[in-house]
């Protein structure tokens, strides 16, 4: 499910569009708000100018921002604004919005002499042609705020103008049950201590609209879906947030008992929600998804017995201990790490930096770094990539303002990349916080080395600043409105940057990794997206989350201990099969989520079933797709290209493409490479043909190898059956094969891992 | 897929802002050579690649097979310590068997890295390090590329092996619980071409440490039972020039780590300077941070070391308004990791509330020439004769107390102890150091190689060696160059480094009839300083590797022990070029001198024109011009006036590159072969011009 606050990229969200706000002018004919204290009772089709002077900053232009001309897609357009007449993005350049006004466009937005014939009420109101359609109704009193301000003499009062200090949102907090609507009421909060009722100039929006819509006037309405919703309101620049829990309300007479914390809220939350969970998984399944989800392959069927025969009661706890000291947990974290890393090859020379790094990475892992040293090498880090390879970041991430987007995204889970432009539209960033946080990138030195495109880093001497390309305002370093103690030209502003982030108190460090982990590991973060973390969008469990953090760091940012509690977690154990009553639950892990395997473990996985191995480049033979350094092999392996492995050119991990396809579903069925494993010879069909075993032995073992579970009496029959029956032609006339056959084998191992029950982690 | 190039903000469209890049990386490759010749760059020349084992023990005989590039009808295999002699192995019927030899490590030799190099049908080779060892030696005899035919080792051991590629090697050792273990890798520093992974991991493979970075790996046994110990390229490359030793030793819990001993690099001719004691006199003493200075005198010589991470050592000292004192601080030069900076501060103010104003900040040693930056055309060498030491003055501008602080700028996050440094200051001491290496040029679609060029003369050969100088404490006069020790038949002319310059050329010529010939040179610089005349051994340095095309291989030189060189005359230079009259010219300051010039070919050239340049003595501002190929005699004209040379003696040569038609056997097929060619050295004496 996308969340609509979400950056998505390439798209703007609806909710900024002209044509979704189009109905907003038009229907507050009638309608009060705070302004409308300065209003008598309106004629219906020509509205008198306030008796009391119009303020530009607190009425004017929230006018502006309900009515959609400052959004990006109309004249908060990049560059150039629409047709030459520009606004700040959602007007947080009130004085430079007063000048394009008034100044720009030869004068003649505004008519001073003739208020009622200026450009921007005539467009507006669609009596002169208007691309952007009428916006404003001339019997509006949005359009007579504006008749109001120009006929008062079109004055700015930014320097006097009542500040505004909060928006506050009632109620901010409520139980909705399913299908039943609540009106919110959006306060603007003044300096002076005045209050207004600016609900229909405040922007509403739902952070997830399958759980809950909202009407432009703030009315939400209440889906069938249980769990948590968000709104958002916004208001000239300030945000504040209505939380409501939408019950399921159904009875939860059962729920497993719990093993700590995250049992605690976890099932707590589902009883407050009325969402029974889904029962405790059996071990094989556990087995399977354990592997897969920790150290990202199959299961072996010597694991599964010792999972599945045991009588241990610490018999999963133990199996996990035993999953993350292995390399392959090492392994699978790496991939993921420098995916968002960006270890790309462009070029062949870079072979060296990019197995270098993915190695740092990978044996960070399995030596169980804590978290924050490894972030803080990576962050810091000077000399050449053979003698110090997280310089290889730094290759990859040349730009200041990359690095600081990056590290904000990846580490503490905060897109500025809005900030560099504007102010964020849904967070406090300003462009100051996003150049504040440049500056400590600003004295990365570097020097050229032996190997083209590749520099040694060091910390150049000088104080860190950036400009404010937008104000000139030279900035001292600053972390997310934190400011840094005193940084002399000797100190490297990033070991600063490191040391606010391992704070135990920073909010956003722990909270960003232990989110993406939950995230690994159920599908979804308790903040969705994982790395869109802002009071906007609140967690969908914020005690679990908060629970996470706080072990998390007193775990010392012990990344493997984050991992085993989570995967030994009654929470994590549950099946996948929903109840009667738990299947609408997207959000509140009432089961467990399924998940597609990735392309790489699931070109393992096949391997593994199939007995063959992929072949990469220049790499050992028995190299695992999981173990691959970087992209480069992406092109010579069609099939991890179609199932969505990235080429590392984001740090987002939504680069990977986890959706599925019809070109996965064809790959899978007809490729040239998925058959030759089938056939490979010495592969388990070729063997299991020759095999001296019952039969029903040799299908047992495909059926726990691909499935980690023995086939049920019908699957066994079945198999058995088509395996020994008698030489036969398929629907086409073509032979397949004698009973017994490798081709035989090689069908029943096609078909196996064709089945979404392979396919998928369960 | 989303690349950071889509990723835009959400909330502006940008399709009016959206400009179409050209792709400049396209164009330069379009407008790249349109055709890739098979043409080969530079003539033959012997080259000993690889030997098997790498190494020996101190007092033992070991069989050694050898490799190499060129290497017909080897003769002899000889090192450079007498303790290191080697005979050609005979079967048993007392035949010699190729490329074998048993080399004899005395008793006495000491342990180190020692050069070794093959005696050839074309003349000495290039070097291949020989290390000799107190451990066990071992040899790898099988392939050990699986943990089933995983190599047993003992501690204390070194097994000399090579990789395979795409592979990776297993030895299996018996651990004992709390014991302690060091595992290094040999091989970039003597010679290999491999970056290597070292793991140790427990019976079943699975890892337990790793050290990626050419380190020691330090590792102390959690129980008793066999381990393995994986060794791969970084990149899993393998083959011949992937060999290396694997020093396997147990250690005693509170022992200090061993150094292996290691090539030096180019950087590190420069240290130590001369006449500096091997210890330092002091040492540093922690904690000697901002806020706690220690207080030295100068002059000074300590020692200390960039630890722990981000560490910032301060030193306090008073000095006299106007005093110059000089600082050299090692640390890169030692075979360290390291960028050490100093800031120098003048410390104002009442204690406790002490204000400090910069003097002066210290960097990097310049490289004496501009060495290659890996573009497409040639720019420089491939050798880096700086270094991210220092060497700079500090002039105090008042009485008073100052403050030196001494940081490493690659050290924020990496904590070593042996990331250790010395550091010097003192009074000025004027002085230089010289290395040397085979001349690199601009040649036609050969600008990218970085050939390990030995001085193997064929008969009628011209070849120069670039020689640069790293000078110290403000020295700034003339070094004059010179070879000693030269077989008859062979001269050589060192075209100075001029004062104020740091860059020379000496010019090694074989005569025609010169005699087949070897001999080990003394290469000296010298300069006159306080008037006494100083004499400094060059350096030499050398690719360990061949390289035709450093677009694809980081070529890898380094320091070499010794000069020895050979004449040949089982084949010629393919051309010589001189001037007709090798006597000194004489000429008037303000004239135009004709210089002729006869060329003699001995083999088939492409073209029918040579452009020739100059190099010595100023005369770098010759315009190029350009002579005939197929015209024995030709002239240079040299204009004096507007190289503006006043009356003196110069000496300087010509060069060029030329395609040879060279034929590796008089019946083999002719291979296109560019090759530098220079002449002979020429002299002009200026004398003043007459008064009118």
């Amino acid at each position: 499910m996308s969340n609509p606050f979400s950056l998505q990229y390439g798209s703007a969200p609806k909710g900024d569009s002209c044509q979704g706000i189009l109905g907003h002018a038009l229907v507050a004919l009638a309608f009060c708000i705070g302004i409308s204290c300065f209003y008598g009772r309106l004629p219906a089709n020509e509205p008198k100018s306030p008796s009391v002077s119009v303020s530009f900053v607190n009425d004017v232009m929230p006018v502006l921002t309900k009515a959609g001309c400052n959004s990006g897609v109309c004249h908060a357009k990049a560059v150039n604004g629409q047709n030459g007449f520009r606004l700040s993005l959602l007007g947080f350049e009130p004085q430079d919005d007063y000048v394009h006004l008034l100044k720009e466009g030869r004068g003649r937005r505004l008519s001073m002499a003739s208020p009622a014939s200026s450009l921007i009420l005539s467009k507006a109101s669609g009596q002169v042609p208007h691309r952007g359609g009428v916006r404003l109704s001339k019997e509006s009193t949005e359009y007579a705020t504006l008749l109001g301000w120009i006929r008062d003499g079109a004055k700015y009062d930014g320097p006097t103008a009542t500040k505004l200090l909060s928006i506050q949102v009632q109620p901010d907090r409520g139980t909705l049950p399913p299908k039943s609507q609540q009106q919110l009421t959006a306060i603007a909060v003044y300096a002076d201590g005045t209050q207004r009722d600016v609900t229909k100039l405040a922007l509403f929006e739902s952070n997830e609209k399958s759980m809950a819509e909202v009407s432009e006037h703030g009315l939400v309405q209440a889906m069938e879906l249980p769990g948590r919703v968000s709104i958002m309101v916004r208001y000239q620049g300030l945000v504040s947030v209505y939380s409501a829990s939408i019950p399921l309300g159904a009875m939860v007479d059962s729920i497993p008992a719990s093993k700590g914390f995250i049992d605690d809220a976890l099932f707590s939350n589902l009883k407050e929600l009325g969402i029974p969970p889904s029962p405790i998984c059996d071990d094989a399944t556990f087995v399977r998804r354990v592997t897969l989800d920790v150290a990202g392959r199959l299961p072996t069927t010597q694991e599964l017995d010792s999972v599945v025969g045991s009588t241990d009661p610490n018999k999963r706890d133990t199996f996990v201990a035993k999953l993350l000291q292995s390399s392959e947990y090492a392994d699978f974290f790496a991939n993921k790490w420098t995916a968002m890393l960006k270890n790309r090859r462009d070029d062949a020379s870079d072979i060296t930096s990019n197995f270098a790094f993915y190695s740092w990475v990978r044996d960070s892992l399995l030596q169980n770094k804590p978290y924050d040293q490894m972030v803080r090498e990576l962050l810091a880090a000077t000399g050449t990539v053979q003698s110090n390879p997280p310089v290889a970041w730094y290759k990859r991430v040349k730009e200041q303002k990359q690095q600081l987007e990056d590290v904000a995204q990846l580490f503490l889970g905060v897109r500025m990349q809005c900030a560099q432009c504007h102010h964020h539209p849904f967070e406090k960033w300003s462009q100051d916080d996003y150049y504040s946080f440049a500056a400590f990138f600003s004295q990365v030195g570097r020097k050229p080395t032996s190997t083209r495109g590749e520099d040694m880093i060091f910390h150049k001497r000088g104080i860190a600043t950036a400009a404010n390309i937008k104000t000139g305002t030279v900035l001292k370093p600053a972390a997310l409105g934190t400011s840094i103690d005193s940084i002399t030209a000797d100190q490297d502003p990033r070991l600063h940057l490191a040391n606010w982030m391992s704070d135990p108190k920073n909010p956003f460090f722990a909270k960003a990794v232990v989110n993406r982990y939950w995230k690994h590991f159920f599908r979804r973060g308790l903040i969705d997206p994982e790395d869109d973390i802002r009071d906007t969008n609140p967690p969908s469990n914020p005690e679990l989350l908060a629970g996470l953090e706080k072990h998390f760091i007193a775990s010392g940012f012990d990344l493997k201990e984050l991992v085993r509690v989570i995967v030994t977690s009654n929470a994590y154990q549950l099946s996948s099969v929903p109840n009667q009553s738990n299947s609408a639950d997207q959000q509140n892990y009432s089961r467990y989520y399924h998940k597609r395997l990735q392309a790489e473990v699931l070109l393992d996985s096949i391997d593994d079933v199939t007995g063959a191995r992929t072949d990469f480049q220049n790499l050992p033979t028995g190299t695992r797709a999981v173990a691959l350094p970087d992209n480069s092999y992406n092109n010579a392996t069609p099939f991890l290209k179609v199932f969505g492995r990235p080429e590392n050119e984001s740090v987002c991990e939504c680069e990977r493409t986890q959706s599925s396809s019809l070109a996965q579903s064809l790959h899978l069925m007809n490729a040239g490479d998925v058959k030759a494993k089938l056939a490979t010879a010495g592969g388990r069909a070729d063997l299991m043909s020759k095999s001296q075993k019952p039969m029903e032995e040799r299908v047992t073992e495909l059926y726990r190898i691909a499935f980690g579970r023995s086939p049920s009496a019908a699957e066994l029959s079945g198999a058995v059956d088509y395996l020994t029956e008698p030489s036969s032609a398929d629907a086409s006339g073509v032979s397949v094969g004698q009973p017994a056959s490798p081709e035989r084998f090689q069908d029943l191992i096609w078909a196996l891992i064709n089945t979404k029950e392979f396919l998928f982690n369960h | 897929m989303i690349s950071s190039a889509q990723a835009k903000c959400p909330f502006i469209d940008h399709t009016r802002s959206r400009c179409i890049a050209l792709s400049a990386m396209l164009l330069m490759w379009a407008a790249g050579p349109a055709i890739l010749s098979a043409q080969s760059v530079c003539l033959p020349l012997p080259r000993l690649l690889t030997m098997m084992p790498m190494g020996g023990s101190v007092g033992s005989q070991v069989e050694i097979a050898i490799t190499g590039e060129h290497l017909d009808e080897v003769k002899e295999l000889l090192f450079n310590h007498p303790g290191i002699v080697a005979k050609a192995k005979q079967n048993d019927a007392g035949q010699i068997e190729p490329n074998k030899f048993l080399v004899q490590i005395s008793a006495d030799c000491p342990t180190g890295l020692y050069e070794a190099r093959v005696l050839s049908r074309l003349g000495i080779s290039s070097s291949r390090i020989f290390s000799v060892d107190t451990l066990l030696e071992l040899k790898q005899t099988a392939p050990n590329t699986s943990l089933s035919t995983a190599m047993e080792i003992q501690v204390n051991s070194v097994t000399n092996s090579v990789m395979t590629a795409r592979s990776i090697d297993f030895y299996r050792f018996m651990a004992q619980k709390g014991h302690r273990y060091v595992v290094e890798c040999s091989s970039r520093g003597i010679d290999s071409k491999l970056d290597p992974v070292v793991i140790i991991a427990d019976s079943q493979g699975r890892d337990l440490a790793v050290e990626r970075r050419g380190d020691l790996l330090d590792f102390t046994a959690s129980q008793d039972g066999p381990h393995l110990i994986k060794v791969h390229e970084l990149t899993f490359k393998g083959g011949p020039a992937y060999f290396y030793r694997l020093h396997f030793q147990e250690l005693a819990a509170d022992s200090v780590l061993p150094r292996f001993a290691s090539t030096r690099s180019v950087s590190a001719f420069s240290w130590p300077p001369t006449g500096l004691p091997a210890k330092a006199i002091s040492a540093e003493l922690e904690p000697n941070g901002v806020s706690v200075p220690q207080q030295i005198a100068l002059p000074c010589d300590l020692s200390g070391s960039f630890y722990p991470a981000a560490d910032v050592d301060v030193f306090e000292f008073s000095a006299r308004k106007g005093e110059t004192w000089w600082v050299e601080v090692a640390s890169e030069r030692l075979g360290r990791p390291t960028d050490p900076a100093i800031l120098v501060q003048h410390v104002t103010g009442e204690p406790g509330k002490e204000q400090l104003v910069d003097v002066v900040e210290l960097l990097d040693i310049p490289s004496p020439v501009k060495p290659s930056s890996n573009g497409y055309a040639y720019d420089g060498p491939a050798y880096d004769g700086g270094s991210p030491d220092i060497l700079g003055k500090i002039t105090l501008p008042q009485d008073g107390v100052y403050r030196l602080q001494l940081t490493d700028l690659f050290g924020g996050t990496r904590k070593d102890l042996r990331n250790e440094y010395r550091m010097i200051i003192r009074k000025a001491a004027p002085d230089f150091a010289l290395a040397a290496w085979s001349l690199h040029m601009e040649l036609r679609n050969g600008d990218r190689n970085a050939l390990s060029k030995p001085l193997a003369l064929r008969a009628g050969a011209t070849v120069a060696l670039e020689v640069v100088a790293v000078r110290r404490d403000g020295f700034d006069g003339d070094i004059q160059l010179q070879l000693n020790g030269l077989p008859n038949g062979v001269s050589a002319q060192g075209l100075k480094i001029p004062a104020g310059k740091s860059r020379g050329i000496m010019l090694v010529t074989a005569q025609y009839d010169a005699p087949v010939a070897l001999a080990n040179l003394d290469f000296v610089g010298s300069a006159t300083i306080d008037n006494q005349l100083v004499s400094r051994q060059v350096q030499m340095a050398d690719f360990a590797w061949p390289i035709p095309d450093s677009w694809g291989e980081i070529p890898a030189p380094r320091l070499v022990s010794g000069l020895p060189l050979s004449v040949t005359n089982h084949e010629p230079a393919p051309m010589s070029i001189a001037a007709q009259d090798r006597k000194v010219i004489e000429a008037t300051a303000g004239s135009k001198v004709t210089i002729p010039l006869v060329l003699t070919k001995r083999m088939d050239f492409s073209g029918s024109t040579l452009q020739m340049k100059a190099f010595g003595d100023g005369m770098e501002r010759l315009p190029p011009f350009n002579i005939s190929l197929d015209a024995a005699n030709s002239e240079a004209v040299i204009d004096l006036a507007s190289l503006q040379l006043t009356p003196g003696e110069y000496s300087f040569a010509f060069y060029t590159g030329a395609v040879a038609k060279y034929r590796i056997k008089p019946d083999a097929p002719s291979q296109d072969t560019v090759e530098i060619v220079i002449t002979e050295p020429i002299s002009i004496r200026v004398k003043p011009m007459e008064p009118k």
